[in-house]
């Protein structure tokens, strides 16, 4: 599949969003946190949420028509996501401005549906792809479920940036924990789906053309001397002459990196320099990673002009 | 979704088709123009020419030398009966039609997310990049209910055009229609079956071609048997 870059930032900047939210949620609930984080959090979240959305747009062909997304959301994923991410981010900046102007903690009622529309948002993402079972590298729970663990070491990774940076030592210690189980979890779902590509069954051109296995078929002709739409969104050429020099990097920077970068947090103590790269390195790397879970992804439709 | 009344597709016999792309071009040229073109083109005359196709023709090789056979395979939506590309549709500009079970798509509805084209296994969807939405074939239906058009008149262009009549038109579920009996007694086929889409567009197989030759050829008193055998053994009879 060709990678589409706009829905790449939004992975990113939604995971940042809705896991960063989330950690620092419920080390509030935990600890108890001083109001100042929270509301920085908030609107660190409220804007991330909103680049993801704005950079989302860029993937399709009518932006000012977006609002229609929400009318399939009895069978859309899409739908859904649209829905629980647009609830997400007005819950979330409500709550901003509840907590900057009113002196009370109602707030908290948001901010709890936040957490769940956020998550549901996350969800509903991940089962876009998950769902398509015509690409069958993506047609698997493992996919899912990397995709909620990405927005958790994700979310993470910036609250433990954000906590250290507002002096508190001790939560950053706490979420420090959290965020490393996470890139570890994280990481062995990444290999057993890289593991799965090569294990799958895929379907043949004798499936697709309703022949016989035993008959051997190959494609002669493919209709046009060009490209078109088919051959270029369901097959990328380079990003697949690319992917194998990609894929090390990309695990290098999402889990290697962070995840010696946070254990020398967690035994020497956190420092901001530390902390900043550790959570440029998941970016950079998770940017790369997403990329290849793209590339990586083999459409049946390919079958019909012999690319599969 | 609803009940689907009757579900209009297309049977293609492959046996008579001869790959010549006239009804891809009788496509296009219906429906640039029509109520569901333009159909944009990108450098159409230059080295690169790229655009969006209701109907693509593949050709492929089956079997081993010299036991091959050529099939070539037009492909337009299926106008699948359960197509997987309208429940992901978030805006819902997707549809399948009760009436008679033409999948179509609403071009002021659909946002192009694309999303549509992701969940087609057969590639049947395209991008038009001018008008930035999805493509698709509408089997005509701006020709098939036009009724200021002969009866004769009211089929989709490419079956129309097709110069080798191996392309037929009609309801699939009618026991009285063309394309019902067609499938029913020529063993007609869906494409992708463990697809599980319920394809509605048909294929007839390929049979292999034979040369009926009489019996009466083949008899050792018959000079052109005897002439053509000298030759083959390079000797007298």
């Amino acid at each position: 599949m060709h990678p589409p870059i706009s829905l790449i930032l939004f992975f990113l900047t939604a995971g940042l969003s809705i896991g960063g939210f989330t950690a620092i949620f419920l080390i509030d609930l935990i600890k108890g946190l001083d109001s100042n984080v929270i509301l920085i959090t908030k609107l660190i979240a409220t804007a991330l949420i909103g680049l993801g959305a704005f950079s989302a747009s860029f993937h399709l062909g009518h932006k000012m028509r977006a609002w229609k997304a929400i009318k399939r959301f009895n069978t859309s994923w899409l739908s859904r996501e649209a829905v629980f991410s647009g609830i997400f981010g007005f819950l979330l900046f409500i709550s901003f401005l509840i907590q900057l102007f009113y002196n009370t903690k109602a707030y908290i009622i948001l901010d709890i549906l936040a957490v769940i529309t956020g998550w549901l948002s996350a969800f509903s993402t991940a089962m876009i792809y998950t769902s398509n079972r015509f690409v069958p590298d993506w047609n698997t729970s493992l996919n899912t479920l990397y995709f909620l663990v990405m927005y958790g070491f994700l979310g993470t990774s910036l609250a433990s940036l954000i906590l250290y940076l507002n002096g508190n030592v001790e939560s950053t210690r706490i979420i420090l924990i959290i965020s490393l189980s996470l890139f570890i979890v994280g990481l062995t779902i990444r290999i057993a789906y890289n593991i799965r590509r090569y294990i799958i069954k895929l379907p043949t051109l004798n499936d697709a053309l309703n022949l016989p296995q035993n008959r051997e078929v190959r494609i002669l002709d493919k209709g046009s001397t060009t490209d078109n739409y088919c051959t270029t969104e369901f097959y990328y050429k380079k990003g697949k002459s690319l992917l194998p020099s990609l894929l090390p990097p990309a695990y290098i920077l999402t889990f290697v990196i962070p995840i010696m970068l946070l254990i020398t947090c967690i035994a020497k103590g956190p420092n901001t320099g530390l902390l900043t790269l550790s959570l440029i390195s998941a970016i950079a790397g998770s940017f790369i990673e997403r990329w290849c879970f793209f590339v990586e992804g083999r459409h049946v439709q390919n079958l019909y002009y012999g690319l599969l | 979704m609803g009940i689907v009344m009757g579900q209009l597709a297309l049977v293609i016999d492959l046996n008579t088709c001869v790959g010549c792309h006239a009804c891809a071009v009788n496509c296009k040229e219906w429906n640039t123009q029509a109520e569901f073109g333009p159909l944009s083109d990108f450098d159409p005359y230059g080295e690169k020419p790229s655009g969006v196709w209701y109907n693509r023709i593949m050709t492929y090789e089956v079997g081993n030398y010299p036991h091959t056979q050529v099939i070539h395979l037009p492909k337009s939506c299926l106008h699948c009966q359960d197509p997987p590309c309208v429940p992901v549709c978030p805006t819902g500009a997707t549809f399948k039609r009760e009436k008679d079970g033409i999948v179509l798509v609403n071009y002021d509805d659909c946002i192009g997310c694309k999303l549509c084209s992701w969940n087609c296994p057969y590639g049947c969807r395209e991008f038009d990049e001018a008008d930035k939405v999805m493509k698709k074939c509408t089997l005509c239906i701006d020709r098939i209910y036009d009724e200021a058009l002969p009866p004769e008149q009211r089929q989709p262009a490419c079956v129309l055009t097709c110069p080798a009549k191996a392309r037929f038109f009609g309801d699939i579920e009618d026991p009285e229609s063309e394309a019902y009996r067609l499938i029913k007694e020529r063993n007609g086929f869906v494409l992708f079956p463990s697809a599980d889409t319920k394809p509605a567009n048909h294929y007839l197989p390929k049979v292999e071609n034979k040369i009926g030759i009489d019996d009466h050829v083949l008899k050792p008193d018959n000079p052109i048997f005897l002439e053509v055998l000298s030759r083959h053994k390079g000797g007298n009879p």
